[in-house]
Order: C-alpha cells, then sequence, then structure tokens
C-alpha cells in the first residue's frame, strides 16, 4: 500500500453534487456516429508512403531466397526490405518466469512459422502499387517446406517436428503441479471420471484493424499507431531501434476497438517506425481484414484434460485439470503464455473450491501466435468448471442450482482466497445467483410455453458463477513492467481542469468516466473537465487500457493528484481570503471559510493566481497548479511465491450469468431465448457505461459460443479462413435482447470501492449456452464438450448420444 | 486487399459490351459487383479489363407479362423485391430474395448477376431452376435461352460461353395450383446457405400432385433432388414426413464438408428443410385443401 494513495474523495469538498454514479452521456460518441472520427486511415501527410507487408504462405518452412529486384523495378516503389536488413532486432526484449527464451524478428528472417508471418515490407506511393510489387517478392521467394505441425497432439506427439531447433520439444510452458490433498481426495471420494474439453481458436475482431503512420522530422519520431498501450510501444520501439525516448512520440489516435488484440508489441510497429527513418519520410501502413485476421494475435484454443472426484451426494471433492493452450508459433511480444494461467487460477470461478490441481502447458504450432483477448483465459475456465459442475449433477441426479448453491461463494467468506491465491477481497456471489436464477425462471416457463406444441424443440437452461479478476500484474505477462497508472491534473485560469492519463480510451468510455471522476474529486462539473490520453508527449506514462484497470488506476491515480492540487489550490484561497487554510472548504465551485457562505473565491481566481498573477501568492510560494499522481494498486502481487500462488489482480468482480436456448432436434438449430446477467463491479462509476460494457462482452462471449472458429488444415497448417465468409462473428441479429441487473459491492481496498468492468460479460456465455443446450437434450444424453456449439455440432452430439440419429 | 491493374469499360449497348468483352480473354461483365469485387480484392480473380453493364441500353427493364416476369441483366434485387406486381406474379421470388444477403448488398446486387456468378450456396439459381426460369444469353454468336435446369454446371461453372453474357430472364408466373418456396440454414441471417432447398409444389386435393424441388448450398451446385420429388407425390398435411426426409437424404449424397457444417449434417437438415418446408408450402396453398 502506497503511503499517499487516498480512497475516497477529499473531504474538504462539501455540499458537492456528485457525478460518480450517474448514467452521464457520453461524450466521445459525437464523433463516430457523425463520421468525423479520425483514425490512422484518416491521417495523411506530406510525401507520405504506403507499406505492404509480404506474408508467408507457408506454415513452416525455409526461406531459401528472395529476389526483391522485379519488385524494386516496378514504377512507384521506392523500397523492399526484407528480414536481413532488420536482422539485429529482437523484438522479445524481455526474459519471462515460467518460459522458453523466444526470439520474435521484427520480419522473418530465414525461416517462417506460421502463415501469415510478415517476411518483407514493400514501400510504394499507394497500398495498390505496394501490394503488385509484394506480390512479386512472393513470386519470387523459393521456400523450403519443413513439416507442420497444425495442433495440440501433433505438437505433442513423439518425434513431433519442432518449431525451434534448440528446444527440447514443443513446451513453451511447462509447469505441472501436483497437490498432496488432490490426490488424497481422489482416493476418498465415491467416484472419478475424466473428461476432456475444449475452447476453440478465436481473436478479439476489433471493428477496424491495426495500422502505424511513422514519420521523422529533425531527429524526432511521430509514431501513429492503434495501440491500447502507446507508452509501451513507446518504451519497447525506443529498445528495439535505439531512438532515445524522449525524441519518440507515440500517439493512439481514436481507435474502433481492441479488445486485448492491441496490447501486444508488432512487428509492424517497429518496421514501420524503422522504415520512416531508413527513408526519412513519413511512411504508413494500414492493416487490411485478411492480415487482421493472420497476423493480430488468436486467443483461447486450450484443451482441459480433467480427472474430477465426486461423492454419491453431489459434493465435488476434488478437480485436477491439465491445462493445454496451442499458443501458435509464440513469436509475439507480449507472449500469449499468461491467459493460461489465468484460466487456472481462476477456474473454480464464484465458488469455494479449493482442492483444484492445475497444470499449466503452453504448446508452439505453425499457427499464428496467441494473445490478449477480453476475457483473457477467464471464460475457457469457467466453460470447463461449470461442464464439470452439470456433469457431476447429472451423474449424482443432483439438482443443478442446488449444486452450485451448496459451493457458491459467501459473503461471510470474504476475503477469499483461491486456491491459486487470487484474493477476493468482496462480492455479491450467492445473492447475484440467487437473483439470476429466480429472473431466468420466468424465462424458462416463457420459453417451454412457447414451444409446447412443437415436439421437435427442447427448451433448457444454464448458469455460471463467475469472478472477474480486474487491473492484473503486467509483470508476469511481460517480465517488465508492474501494474500503475498515472495522471496529471490542472487547472487553467479560466478555472477548467485537464486531466491526463496513462490509460487510453479505445470506445469503452474513458473520457466520460474520467471526466466524472476528476469532477468530483475537485467539486467540478463533467463539463469543465477535459481528458488527454492516448499521446505519450500530452499524457503522463502508464500502462494502457486492458485487463479491465482503467477504473481502478484512473480513480486512484486521479484522486492522488486531486489531492494535491486540493491542498495547494486550498493554500492559495486561504491566502487570497486571508483565512486559516484548514478553516478552507470547497463546495459548489468555491472556496470559502467553512459556516460562512462568503466570501467566496472561485477556481478560476485561484488558478489565475497560480498561473498569472503570481505575485497574488502567498510568500514563497511556487507558482503553477498543475500535480500529478502514480498510483499502485494495494494487495497487487507481481511475483508468485514459493508455491506459486499470486494474487495477480488487484481486484475481482463478480457475476451470474444464465441463459434458455430453444434446441431444434432436427436441425440443430438453436436460439437463445433469453439472457440475464447479475453484475457487481463495486461501485458504479457510470452505469449506463457498464451496461454497453456487460452488453458488449456477452455479445463476444455468444461469438465464442456459438460462432467464431478458426480452423486449420491438419494436413498442412494452413488456415482454413481468409475472411468473414469463413470466420463468423455474431451480428446484431443474433445477439439477443438481454436483463442486466448489480449488485454494487465496493471493495474495501480500492480507491472510491472500484472494481473494473471490461470483461466480465465475455466470460460467462459459453458456459451457458453450454449448460442450456445439455439441459434441453438431456433425455437424449448430450453433453457438450466444446464450443463453439453450432447446429452441426449439436446434430453431432446427438448423433453420439443416440448412436444413429435420435429423433428425427 | 487491393485488386491487380485493371481497365474499366461502360458501353451503352449490347454490342459494345459484346465487343469489348471480345477485346480480352480475361475480361469480365461487372454487374452488381458484390462477388466479383471482394474477389478480385483477394486477387483471386484478376481480369485486366471490366465490362460495367450497368448503363447498358435496356438492361435496366423489369417486366410482368401474362406469362411471367421479365427482368434485365443490370435490375437489382432490391428493385424486384420491391415490385407488387413481380410478387403477384412470382410471389416466391420476393419470398426467397428476404434470404438473399442483406439490404445494402441486394441494393447492388442484380439478379442476373447472381446467377451468372453461380454460387453454390446462392440463392437466385436455385430458384430459378425451381421456377423453371429461362435464361436469355447473347454472345459472339447471337442469342440463345437456356432452361435454367440446364445452365449450372459446377462451383462457379455455367454454360455460359467465351464472351457470353446474360442479357435477362425470365421467371413464367406461378400457376393457380402451385407454391414457390425458399427455405434454408444459415448461422447468420444473411449468409449463404448451409443448406438450401427451393422447391415449387403443385397441390390438388389436398395432396402433392407435383413437385420441383432443388436444394443448394449442400453440394457443387444446386441440383435437382429427384428422389424427394418423387417421395412427395401424393403428400398430405397429415403424413408423417420419414419418406421425404429419407428421399431427401439420400438426394444429399454428394453433399460437402467444410468449416461451417458437416456432409452428414447438410444431408440431415436437408431432409428436415424438405419436410418443414413441404408442410409450409401445403399449409400456405389453401391450408392444405389444394385447388
Amino acid at each position: 500500500m502506497t503511503l499517499d494513495s487516498p480512497t475516497r474523495i477529499n473531504p474538504m469538498i462539501r455540499h458537492r453534487a456528485s457525478h460518480i454514479g450517474r448514467a452521464v452521456p457520453r461524450r466521445e460518441d459525437r464523433s463516430p456516429l457523425m463520421g468525423r472520427q479520425r483514425y490512422i486511415a484518416d491521417l495523411k501527410l506530406p510525401g507520405m508512403l504506403e507499406v505492404a507487408f509480404v506474408r508467408s504462405p507457408e506454415a513452416h518452412a525455409r526461406i531459401v531466397s528472395i529476389d526483391t529486384a522485379p519488385a524494386l523495378g516496378l514504377p512507384g516503389v521506392h523500397a523492399v526490405f526484407t528480414g536481413a536488413d532488420l536482422a539485429d532486432v529482437d523484438l522479445f526484449p524481455h526474459k519471462i518466469l515460467y518460459i522458453q527464451p523466444v526470439r520474435q524478428p521484427a520480419l522473418a528472417v530465414d525461416r517462417v512459422r506460421y502463415v501469415g508471418s510478415p517476411y518483407a515490407a514493400v514501400v510504394a506511393t499507394d497500398r495498390y502499387v505496394a501490394e503488385d510489387a509484394a506480390t512479386l517478392v512472393a513470386a519470387h521467394t523459393e521456400f523450403e517446406p519443413l513439416p507442420t505441425v497444425a495442433d495440440l497432439d501433433q505438437a505433442l506427439a513423439e518425434n513431433a517436428p519442432r518449431l525451434y531447433d534448440d528446444w527440447p520439444d514443443n513446451y513453451l510452458v511447462n509447469f505441472p503441479a501436483e497437490k498432496p490433498e488432490v490426490t488424497q481426495a481422489f482416493e476418498e471420494a465415491d467416484h472419478t471420471f475424466s473428461d476432456t474439453y475444449v475452447s476453440q481458436r478465436q481473436t478479439g475482431l476489433p471493428l477496424e484493424c491495426r495500422g502505424v503512420l511513422a514519420d521523422v522530422h529533425d531527429g524526432y519520431f511521430t509514431v501513429w499507431s492503434s495501440t491500447q498501450s502507446p507508452h509501451i510501444v513507446r518504451t519497447t520501439i525506443a529498445e528495439m531501434t535505439g531512438i532515445p525516448e524522449p525524441r519518440l512520440r507515440v500517439i493512439a489516435p481514436a481507435m474502433g476497438g481492441g479488445f486485448g488484440t492491441k496490447t501486444h508489441i508488432y512487428p509492424e510497429d517497429v518496421v514501420v517506425t524503422w522504415i520512416a527513418g531508413k527513408l526519412g519520410r513519413p511512411v504508413r501502413w494500414l492493416e487490411d481484414r485478411f492480415e487482421n485476421l493472420v497476423s493480430a494475435v488468436h486467443a483461447r484454443d486450450q484443451r482441459h484434460d480433467v480427472d474430477v472426484a465426486y461423492d454419491d451426494d453431489g459434493t465435488i471433492r476434488a478437480i485436477r485439470c491439465k491445462a493445454i493452450c496451442d499458443v501458435g508459433s509464440g513469436e509475439i511480444f507480449m507472449p500469449g503464455t499468461a491467459p493460461v494461467f489465468v484460466t487456472g487460477g481462476c477456474l473454480t470461478g464464484g465458488y469455494d473450491f479449493p482442492n483444484m490441481e492445475v497444470h499449466h502447458f503452453c504448446v508452439v504450432t505453425n499457427k499464428t501466435p496467441s494473445g490478449a483477448y477480453r476475457g483473457f483465459g477467464v471464460p475457457e475456465g469457467m466453460f470447463v468448471m461449470e461442464r464439470i459442475i452439470d456433469r457431476v449433477a447429472r451423474l449424482t441426479g443432483t439438482d443443478r442450482v442446488e449444486i452450485r448453491r451448496r459451493m457458491i461463494l459467501q459473503e461471510d467468506q470474504m476475503p477469499y482466497v483461491m486456491h491459486g491465491g487470487g484474493r477476493v477481497d468482496s462480492g455479491s456471489h450467492a445473492k447475484g445467483f440467487e437473483r439470476a436464477t429466480e429472473m431466468i425462471g420466468e424465462s424458462l416457463e416463457r420459453a417451454r410455453a412457447r414451444y409446447a406444441d412443437d415436439p421437435d424443440v427442447r427448451v433448457g437452461v444454464g448458469y455460471t458463477n463467475y469472478v472477474e479478476p480486474t487491473t492484473p500484474t503486467y509483470h508476469l505477462t511481460t517480465g517488465f513492467w508492474a501494474g500503475g497508472d498515472s495522471a496529471t491534473l490542472r487547472v487553467d485560469p479560466d478555472g477548467s481542469a485537464r486531466v491526463g492519463l496513462g490509460t487510453t480510451a479505445l470506445g469503452q468510455g474513458t473520457e466520460t468516466t474520467a471526466a466524472q471522476l476528476a469532477a468530483d474529486a475537485l467539486g467540478l462539473d463533467p463539463d469543465d473537465v477535459t481528458v488527454v490520453m492516448g499521446d505519450t508527449d500530452r499524457a503522463p506514462y502508464g500502462l494502457g487500457a486492458w485487463g479491465s484497470r482503467s477504473a481502478i488506476v484512473m480513480s486512484g491515480s486521479i484522486l492522488m493528484a486531486a489531492d494535491r492540487l486540493l491542498t495547494k489550490a486550498r493554500d492559495i484561497a486561504a491566502h487570497l481570503l486571508e483565512a486559516a487554510a484548514e478553516d478552507v472548504v470547497l463546495s459548489d465551485g468555491s472556496f470559502h471559510v467553512s459556516g460562512s457562505e462568503a466570501p467566496t473565491v472561485s477556481w478560476s481566481q485561484v488558478a489565475t493566481s497560480a498561473w498569472v498573477r503570481t505575485l497574488d501568492l502567498p510568500q514563497g510560494m511556487e507558482p503553477g497548479l498543475e500535480m500529478s499522481g502514480y498510483f499502485e494498486p494495494p494487495d497487487l502481487e507481481h511475483l508468485p511465491d514459493m508455491s506459486g500462488k499470486v494474487n495477480a489482480a488487484a481486484s475481482w468482480s463478480n457475476g451470474a450469468h444464465a441463459g434458455v436456448v430453444s434446441v431444434r432436434i432436427s436441425t440443430g438449430e438453436i436460439k437463445i431465448e433469453d439472457y440475464v446477467v447479475v453484475h457487481d463491479c463495486g461501485t458504479m462509476i457510470n452505469p449506463m457505461i457498464i451496461d454497453g460494457q456487460v452488453h458488449g462482452g456477452v455479445a463476444q462471449g455468444i461469438a465464442g459460443a456459438m460462432y467464431e472458429h478458426f480452423q486449420y488444415d491438419p494436413e498442412t497448417a494452413r488456415p482454413l479462413f481468409a475472411s468473414f465468409m469463413e470466420y463468423l462473428y455474431p451480428t446484431c441479429s443474433e445477439v439477443p435482447a438481454m436483463t442486466v441487473e448489480h449488485f454494487e459491492t465496493p471493495s474495501p481496498e480500492q480507491p472510491l470501492g472500484v472494481k473494473g468492468c471490461g470483461e466480465g460479460g465475455t466470460i460467462g456465455p459459453a458456459a451457458v449456452v453450454a449448460g442450456a443446450v445439455d439441459d434441453a437434450l438431456a433425455d437424449l444424453g448430450v453433453e457438450i464438450k466444446a464450443t463453439p456449439v453450432t447446429p452441426s455440432a449439436i446434430r453431432e452430439a446427438i448423433r453420439e448420444a443416440t448412436a444413429g440419429g435420435g429423433e428425427r | 486487399m487491393k485488386p491487380a491493374p485493371f481497365d474499366y469499360y461502360r458501353p451503352a449497348t449490347v454490342e459494345d459490351a459484346l465487343a469489348a468483352l471480345g477485346t480480352s480473354e480475361t475480361a469480365k461483365v461487372l454487374a452488381g459487383g458484390q462477388s466479383l469485387i471482394p474477389a478480385m480484392n483477394f486477387r483471386l480473380s484478376q481480369p485486366d479489363l471490366l465490362v460495367d453493364i450497368g448503363g447498358v441500353e435496356g438492361f435496366d427493364r423489369m417486366e410482368v407479362g401474362p406469362s411471367g416476369v421479365m427482368i434485365g441483366a443490370s435490375v437489382t434485387q432490391s428493385r424486384v423485391m420491391a415490385s407488387d406486381e413481380v410478387a403477384n406474379a412470382v410471389p416466391g421470388l420476393r419470398r426467397a430474395l428476404h434470404h438473399v444477403a442483406h439490404l445494402q448488398i441486394r441494393n447492388r446486387g442484380t439478379i442476373c448477376g447472381s446467377i451468372a456468378h453461380a454460387d453454390p450456396a446462392a440463392e437466385l439459381p436455385a430458384l430459378a431452376i425451381a421456377c423453371g426460369a429461362t435464361l436469355f444469353l447473347q454472345g459472339p454468336a447471337g442469342e440463345r435461352t437456356v432452361d435454367a435446369g440446364d445452365f449450372f454446371l459446377g462451383p462457379f461453372w455455367t454454360d455460359l460461353g467465351e464472351g457470353e453474357i446474360i442479357t435477362g430472364v425470365h421467371f413464367p408466373s406461378e400457376p393457380a395450383d402451385t407454391v414457390t418456396f425458399l427455405d434454408e440454414l444459415a448461422w447468420r441471417s444473411g449468409d449463404f446457405a448451409i443448406t438450401g432447398l427451393a422447391g415449387a409444389l403443385a397441390t390438388r386435393g389436398g395432396s402433392v400432385s407435383g413437385a420441383r424441388m432443388v436444394s443448394f448450398g449442400v453440394s457443387g451446385a444446386p441440383g435437382r433432388m429427384t428422389g424427394a420429388e418423387q417421395a412427395v407425390l401424393g403428400f398430405s398435411a397429415g403424413d408423417d414426413g420419414s419418406a421425404v426426409y429419407g428421399a431427401a437424404y439420400e438426394d444429399g449424397a454428394d453433399a460437402v464438408d467444410d468449416v461451417h457444417a458437416t456432409a452428414e449434417y447438410r444431408r440431415e437438415a436437408l431432409g428436415a428443410l424438405a419436410v418443414r418446408s413441404v408442410r409450409a408450402a401445403l399449409s400456405t396453398n389453401g391450408n392444405g385443401t389444394g385447388v
């Protein structure tokens, strides 16, 4: 706990109108809705050239030769660079706990390990010419194909082809575990079963693909990158290229989403900056959708081999889980190894379940590197846990709600330390589940009535109770950064405030919520607050927006800066009022002596004294009215203890989801009839924005539960997708209306009691949909063990369960 | 995702269009561009010349007569869908177009373009076969007509000859005793079909007296379901449908596997679609009483 981090609004502020907790309209919506948002694709600089990357068509091959001459001969082509030009650049700068060292080249030098891997860059007058030239480079590249590894089984087979010759096998992470108490529970339990659950490969799929524009002038670089973490991009590019950090400005302009995919340091960020320096003129690369599908990080792709020990009465005694993540080629920083640890640590969700033994593995294959995606491992784990609970309920004839009631976390258990070390400080797990059950019960009755006359349709209900870790450490992920973030606050002579933040905005409403926070912290109106983010020259150092961290780190850092600012402002006001500082309070935007309404001194008068009429300041006081705060979340741990346990998240929101589906037996068609969410992220800064986060999260959860799936040819490891013809995301026609309710259990440890809410919605749907389909088809004996749950998969499950087709 | 270089020509007459097509072996006709342009952006299609027929005189005609509906080569799907006259003459056309992609795509996409493109999962080729439509073609050797049932040869492969274009398609008026229908399974609204079925069903005395049934999205080309067409004869509202299911399942013997569904799924779905759409068609047509 830092000494100087306030957790509440400064008590000097009286009679203020609180903006925290109000559904303040989003100030960032106007531009995109009017078509006036400026994305990187809208930015043009004089003399700007366009870059096209040449990407590997081979899943695994040696690059024998590249002849760039034909491409260079094309009119309009300015340069072609290959891996050899940037061979010294390693994009994997930091050694990270538990993982094999990986080298990530800027451009593949002599070997490619996945289809889509960039191995050359073409610079031309426009993108059309650049792609013509890229086609020529590709036509004049000779590859020597190597044996491919398309999935976990192939990667772990004896004598499997290895992606990295100097590794003994294909394990990027090999971290078994053993708990004596789990072994003992297996010996004592009435029964055991083993099963395998699979979460498919997906991606975050932002509407706006990636993009980089780099300019260099007088040795000063400006890089516009569609990134969630501009400061991390700056620090990393500087380290990679040797550009001094003060001469490198990274701007994350308006963004069309990120969902985790834009937290990584991509080769394109570094290569485009390097090219700008090399050519001395602005260059831009805009990722197209095909590139986005094959080269922005993938996610999920986990298999869980579980053993479960349980008793006749439905008590689950212990679970042993081998969690194996297919991380693709592994050539990405930050690496895709962290999600599986989060899966393991959060597998027990909102349940009191200590007897859990998780073995963590990450395996490399000839596929796109995997990394971050909203939910970050938690949805995969909840899918496993709820599948196990439903199966035990079915095997023992226990009611599915009752079995969950017995296990769910109770308020008197707080703080509750989970099996992996996660420390849940508070929550409404039990009452949230009760409320969700109550709400969905009515939906279930309605759906049953709706299909009562159709014997081809069955109706079922599914449940999940999860925890949502927020504001995690970045140290276990990157081996470098930690978990804090900063704010600067300035009050200008006109009395309005400017807040600069190290976090960023990618569509989630941060500008509005930051203004609400700063307004309350300074006793101002949100309209008097201007928020600046996403620019390393204008905003203070920070780690950006990911891991549902912005709410906590903004709250903490804004309160810190505000406290410092208020202390100085009060001294100035007291001087102007000729009163003692300790008697001065701030109400309705004006300073006055406590107990007397007049005279008053406004924020504008105080700031004018501080910046302009500095002769009015108390003797010896340094002019200026700007303060900063760097907030390190309390209780956030950055390294595991000797037993491997770590509280890697500053806070833990919770939620209960329940859904009703109808399934048409003859065709496997599935429809979500109703979906309810009971959510608790502590103190709510803006309930409307939180609702939006939950809705969007559930939509992406449904994407994983029923639609999105990157499939690869098992023979060649080539992608069986190139566009949205193959990779199906749900549209507004497929995402059902949902009901969202909230409990508000403030965190006792985090500033203002906030917890974070960006990812919870994503966690529930896979578990809920699978549970509901199982329930609907229970009399056929169907058990869903993998996502996505498509009609084809449902028919296959019915065929397997009924050995031949079941009812038609 | 930018196309390879190409030339663009927008002729005003069909003669000019044909002459332009004759100048290049890789030239392509551009109508609505809803399939061709994405294929060009992926460089899967690299024509050196695009002949835009959007301005060709007479290609925008849409005429409803006693024999049916004549739709010119540049008539958009939205325009056809909006016409009550067309819907009265060939009710199945509007019903089928609801399944074709999304509004924005139908605003540009043409009926004839979809037929010429011959995507095996597209609705309009199958509907043209089911309706007994006639295609009007014109090429270097002159004009000719082809029955839709003889036109589709395989995936993206038709009877269209070198330098030949579709100038129009004629959908015959729906007979009073017949219902034209189209049903499909797609994972998302507006997608190409995972499994689809277009049909025209004649009924007499409450049971089926004649049928033309066409599967699409199941195999490499839309195809007549000869087994189901036989099995459905005499089908009435009370029948359990198992014979139709079984026959349709067998009609799907050449179903394909892909990332969306297995071949076995497509066969089962074709069976289920056959039963449900025949039932629905019977109830549409005078609640199964027929004429």
